[in-house]
């Protein structure tokens, strides 16, 4: 199969089903009974224009006790059950073994020739009939070849995204992506192969392991049209109990090992162009509490006193003293200006390509300075409503946009700016 | 009188030549040795860096052994061991070179001697090289890891950690170098055991109230984390 090696009994699997127009794949492991009755119901309400569609709802299931492929026979449209056998290397620490999951389904369906293929994450959030019509409407009625989900998500959610990944993805490659790496999205059976390709030529040469379909939409194939849905979906992602700076290490990592990889293509993009988005934006979610920005300062004034001998590596003279500047402003003053941070980001995403320090240590020492930006931008949008919050993320990605050109001169001519 | 002078110097000189004129085909057999190798060496660095680019040797090392990076920041692992390469050759060339100008002077006293020393030298270096290394790579690991824990004293630890590695170092090239062993072993004994002592000392008692304090106060932290619900979630 292309990309990725299924076992023997998989692949004889796939072949007993032959073709299918549309697969459902699920991202990580669930329970086999529980999610059968839960997709059966679903299915059951997708409508009548679902009908003549073949579906193959496949999950990854361990070797061991992956049952055979079963069909549905009662489902108004023909549904068959692919627990599928989840190939060795698909596993992988955080966002790793999502993702390699993720490429998993994608290989699946270029195998089975699917029209679409629709990736859900493992909690089965958007395990219901309207995000799966949206997705499925976006790829087969709109030709989209790939189609992202725009989240409701409570204004504190998905900072990383909203600070990060969001941004510096829309300037890198000019595109209004919102959520550039989701538990869920949609390609089309084109893009699937696309992918399914790129995963192994990731393998062959050092891919940074986690799958970016946006970022390989808009290099491998720029003339593709990128959709996005709004679900009303929300992913419980606990960070509690997670090492922050191991997550941010790896998914930010990750993204600038992909900035290296395809600067030939960002470099020649100017601006953003929107993306045509489907679907109704659910109500606002509900207002949360007030949060205590406090040892979120705290942690960043801690890396400012301890961390300068690194980030003087890293950040040209100016950066570090608007830094030092933040430091002395009393904490209900502080705020980070946007300019200021997406600066830090692409600095640090120019030493991650020059090596100018250890890649661990340097997106370790990134922490600190990421909480600061969160703890200014709770406190900015903490007197905002959601839809207000929205627009001040749109602002800020813009000026993401506005201050490409300096990535673009230390990319090409680093000794210039060198700190 | 001025004759005299004039033959003791002319003697003098005569002798200086002479031994000028014994060293200068070692002199030249250790130039040409040395160059040789240096030669040979920038030759087969560059052809095993050739060799590993078209193996794609960075990228396998990069997606199996990431921390080979974080050794070598600057290095690829290609020019890493392109590099290792070029600095063992240069290293046999000045063996061969000390053994050479051994073989052309006729004079064995020098080069018996450095013979005898520089794998110690070698060794030394070596060990310093690393030392500087992992104290470098260690504190700073120590730093960061530290500061995103919210440690205050996390620059205190680093400190401590890379001096622990220096003195461990500088003990091990010392010995290694056969430099007053005796000393070395009792000095870096009462160093490093008076280190430990003061810090179980300052930690024991000058640091009790401070220590108590402190930890009271990171599980009153944890307890309080653990019972407001979260709030913001970064991913």
């Amino acid at each position: 199969m292309a990309g990725i090696e299924f076992s023997e009994e998989t692949r004889q699997q796939a072949e007993r089903i032959g073709s299918a127009d549309i697969v459902v794949g699920v991202a990580g492991p669930v329970a086999a009974d529980a999610v059968r009755t839960r997709a059966e119901t679903v299915f059951g309400l997708l409508g009548p224009s679902f009908t003549s569609l073949r579906f193959v709802f496949a999950w990854p299931s361990s070797a061991a006790d992956a049952p055979a492929a079963s069909l549905a026979a009662d489902q108004p449209a023909a549904l068959t059950f692919f627990p599928f056998a989840s190939p060795a290397h698909a596993e992988g620490e955080l966002w790793a073994g999502v993702s390699a999951q993720q490429r998993a389904v994608l290989s699946l369906a270029a195998h089975l020739n699917a029209r679409a293929c629709i990736v859900l994450g493992a909690d089965l959030a958007a395990l219901h009939a309207h995000p799966l019509q949206l997705l499925a409407y976006a790829v087969l009625e709109r030709q989209c070849g790939l189609v992202m989900p725009i989240y409701n998500a409570a204004k504190y959610d998905g900072l990383i995204n909203s600070g990060i990944l969001a941004p510096l993805n829309r300037a890198l490659y000019g595109r209004r992506i919102r959520y550039p790496l989701a538990f869920d999205f949609a390609a089309s059976g084109a893009m699937c192969a696309r992918l399914a390709r790129l995963e192994s030529h990731q393998n062959n040469h050092g891919g940074s392991g986690l799958l970016w379909p946006v970022t390989a939409a808009t290099t491998q194939s720029p003339q593709t049209t990128i959709g996005q849905v709004h679900l009303d979906v929300h992913h419980p992602t606990a960070s509690g109990g997670l090492d922050l700076s191991a997550v941010l290490a790896q998914i930010v990592g990750s993204l600038f090992q992909e900035t290296e990889a395809c600067a030939a293509h960002w470099q020649r993009v100017r601006g953003s162009q929107p993306v045509p988005v489907w679907g109704a934006a659910a109500a606002e979610p509900p207002e949360g509490q007030p949060v205590d920005t406090r040892p979120m300062l705290d942690s960043f004034l801690l890396g400012s006193r301890n961390l300068d001998e690194v980030w003087r590596l890293v950040l040209p003279p100016n950066t570090l003293l608007d830094l030092r500047r933040l430091t002395k402003l009393a904490p209900e003053d502080f705020r980070m200006p946007d300019e200021l941070w997406a600066g830090i980001v692409y600095d640090f995403a120019l030493a991650y390509r020059l090596r100018t320090l250890g890649r661990a240590h340097l997106l370790g020492a990134l922490t600190p300075l990421y909480l600061g930006w969160v703890a200014s931008y709770i406190r900015e949008v903490s007197v905002l409503s959601h839809t207000d919050a929205e627009q001040r993320l749109e602002q800020f990605a813009r000026v993401w946009e506005e201050k490409k050109p300096y990535l673009l001169s230390r990319w090409r001519w680093p000794d210039r700016f060198n700190p | 009188m001025w004759n005299q002078v004039k033959q003791s110097l002319q003697s003098s000189m005569g002798r200086a030549m002479e031994m000028l004129a014994r060293l200068l085909p070692g002199i030249l057999a250790f130039i040409v040795a040395l160059l040789l190798f240096l030669f040979i060496g920038w030759i087969l660095a560059w052809i095993v860096r050739r060799i590993l680019a078209a193996l794609g040797f960075d990228e396998r090392m990069s997606r199996s052994a990431p921390t080979m990076a974080d050794w070598s920041p600057r290095l690829t692992p290609s020019q890493l061991v392109g590099r290792i390469v070029f600095w063992c050759f240069l290293t046999a060339g000045v063996m061969v070179g000390v053994s050479a100008f051994e073989a052309g002077s006729s004079e064995n006293v020098v080069s018996g001697w450095i013979l005898g020393y520089v794998p110690h030298i070698v060794g030394a270096a070596v060990l310093l090289l690393i030392g500087n290394m992992l104290a470098r790579y260690v504190s700073r690991s120590v730093l960061i890891a530290g500061v995103n824990l919210n440690l205050s004293y996390a620059r205190l630890l680093s400190m401590g950690v890379r001096w622990m590695i220096l003195v461990i170092t500088a003990a091990m090239v010392l010995d290694h170098l056969d430099l007053g062993s005796n000393i070395v072993e009792l000095g870096f004994g009462i160093l490093f055991g008076g280190i430990v002592l003061a810090l179980a000392l300052a930690v024991g008692l000058g640091s009790r109230d401070l220590v108590s304090r402190s930890l009271e106060r990171e599980a009153s932290r944890v307890v309080a984390e653990e019972q407001q619900p979260e709030r913001v979630h970064h991913f």
